[in-house]
């Protein structure tokens, strides 16, 4: 079975992810915790990689910084995708990067041609050198930048159309994203170039704990249902797609997040295994 | 400079200032106060600390969370990440506490943080099989010329009071009421598969591991052990290196 529901990897989940059976299950990590030269976790993923896809999600390439991507962090992504075969690579449409100082944050950055021409080049210059085309994931946004010259949705279309990467659809950011800078979620999901998608993020997001009114990217939360249900619009148009569950904070149990999975891999595979208040049209069945 | 540059020169700025006015020129009339900006800000810190936290847990044991990620949000200001690997971060937070004055009472710590430094470095080294027993069974004169060759990950180092046993009983589960000995000893850390090892070393074994890292021959180093302290049992000395796999290779030379 391909892969359908996936989860974050996290080290306290190694065993629990080795040993399961679940059908389409499919585990992403962070390429940069997996840059070091030897040590347990990377016998780890070799193992759980032995026995389920794997994706390697980028979060230090900073594409959209006005630089070259770094040769020795591109060199040691590529030397882990040619060691662990992931089904897919991804990064984002942000920097982090920035004259030497890495910001362990996606930053954001004014959409202008100027920007589009080098993210462009450095997208092209990663598939170069990893020899496969990588998607690029939709940035939570908390800044209402001006001097935009593209909405965003038009430049990740160009992006695809110029570099042939692909998008990784981050539901839970388009709802705080939306939120936060005043547009409507589903009006940016309706918009996206479908046979652009390569795999879908679905994560939890919280209040602004400095007290305005900002929703929080924290991944530290169960998928909300108003996520859920965007999900749901998003894949009856675009049809099943790789989806993970991305928790980063307060990681509960691996049950507990494999019931969340499953409640993706049931939407994604019509077994309506779910509460879902739509079922997922399944294939007709043959009578 | 092209405005992307500015832009982001401009963002770092804002960020230091924990002001928006380096990037007003992006953001629209009147946004004097975004919360986006301290959202940015926070993140960025809680990446760093959290980071420092997972990299230095004997000193975040030892002063508690608070103290911790305090002094760790202040480095991370004065040392921001160079890279996108997080698992390296961290080089020069020993020496920073040294230096930092709410630590001048812990004069213990920033040793502390020197041996996690030097666990995490074990635990994030190459890999290589380590020699066993058998490996040693050869005649007693090739033995004593071989130059053994060290496990990627073995660190050692010496101190001038009981730091590695304070840091070593830190590191138990329920370490409780703790003392700091005067008397200088060493500590001995190595991964020879997925587990990292830590043990006090005598000063003969600290003397012998110097030894063979200058590239001595086991005899050599062995001298050198029995010169550091002549009480020594080195027998035992050297089956305890090797039960610990910090051999990974011989290098016999030429035949004579």
């Amino acid at each position: 079975m391909p892969p359908t529901a996936g989860l974050g990897l996290k080290s306290q989940h190694y065993a629990e992810a080795l040993a399961a059976e679940d059908e389409g299950l499919w585990f992403e990590v962070h390429p940069e915790n997996y840059m070091a030269a030897g040590g347990p976790r990377l016998r780890w993923l070799e193992a759980i990689r032995a026995k389920h896809p794997l994706s390697l999600h980028g979060v230090g390439l900073s594409l959209a910084a006005d630089a070259d991507p770094d040769p020795t962090h591109l060199q040691a992504l590529k030397a882990l995708a040619d060691r662990f075969e992931p089904f897919v690579v991804s990064e984002h449409l942000a920097w982090s990067a920035w004259r030497g100082v890495h910001q362990p944050d996606l930053l954001p950055f004014p959409r202008t041609q100027a920007a589009l021409d080098r993210i462009a080049a450095n997208i092209g210059r990663t598939q170069d050198v990893l020899g496969r085309t990588i998607l690029v994931e939709n940035p939570s946004l908390y800044l209402p930048l001006t001097g935009h010259a593209f909405d965003e949705i038009d430049f990740l279309a160009e992006l695809v159309r110029r570099t042939g990467c692909g998008l990784l659809v981050d539901v839970n950011n388009v709802f705080v994203s939306a939120s936060n800078l005043g547009y409507v979620a589903e009006a940016y999901l309706d918009a996206l170039p479908a046979e652009a998608i390569g795999e879908i993020h679905l994560a939890g997001h919280g209040a602004d704990e400095g007290g305005s009114i900002l929703l929080i990217d924290t991944h530290g939360a169960p998928v909300a249902e108003a996520v859920w249900t965007l999900y749901r619009r998003l894949i009856d148009r675009v049809g099943p797609c790789p989806t993970l569950i991305e928790r980063d904070d307060d990681i509960p149990a691996f049950d507990v997040l494999m019931a969340e999975r499953d409640r993706a891999h049931g939407m994604l595979t019509g077994t309506g295994a779910c509460a879902c208040p739509q079922p997922l049209t399944a294939e007709p069945a043959d009578v | 400079m092209s405005e992307l540059q500015r832009f982001q020169d401009a963002f770092v700025a804002a960020l230091a200032q924990r002001s928006v006015a380096p990037i007003a020129g992006w953001l629209p009339e009147g946004e004097d106060q975004p919360a986006g900006l301290a959202v940015y800000r926070n993140t960025i810190a809680k990446g760093c600390v959290d980071a420092l936290a997972a990299n230095f847990p004997t000193v975040a044991s030892l002063v508690g969370d608070d103290w911790f990620r305090a002094a760790a949000a202040l480095f991370a200001v004065e040392h921001p990440p160079a890279g996108a690997a997080l698992l390296a971060y961290g080089e020069a937070f020993a020496d920073w506490l040294a230096r930092f004055p709410p630590a001048d009472d812990l004069p213990y710590l920033p040793a502390m943080a020197r041996l996690d430094r030097m666990w995490t470095t074990a635990l994030f080294a190459p890999e290589a099989d380590a020699l066993d027993a058998e490996a040693f069974a050869l005649p007693s004169d090739a033995l004593a010329a071989a130059r053994p060759r060290l496990h990627p990950s073995l660190a050692f180092a010496w101190f001038d009071s009981g730091l590695p046993g304070l840091w070593l009983a830190a590191r138990q589960p329920d370490p409780g009421e703790m003392t700091l000995h005067e008397d200088p000893q060493g500590v001995l850390i190595v991964r020879p598969e997925d587990t990292v090892h830590s043990r006090l070393l005598d000063a003969a074994g600290f003397a012998f591991l110097a030894a063979a890292r200058d590239g001595a021959s086991l005899g050599e180093a062995i001298a050198a052990a029995a010169q550091a302290d002549p009480a020594a049992d080195l027998a035992t000395l050297f089956a305890a290196l090797i039960a610990d796999g910090v051999f990974v290779g011989l290098d016999l030379g030429d035949p004579a």
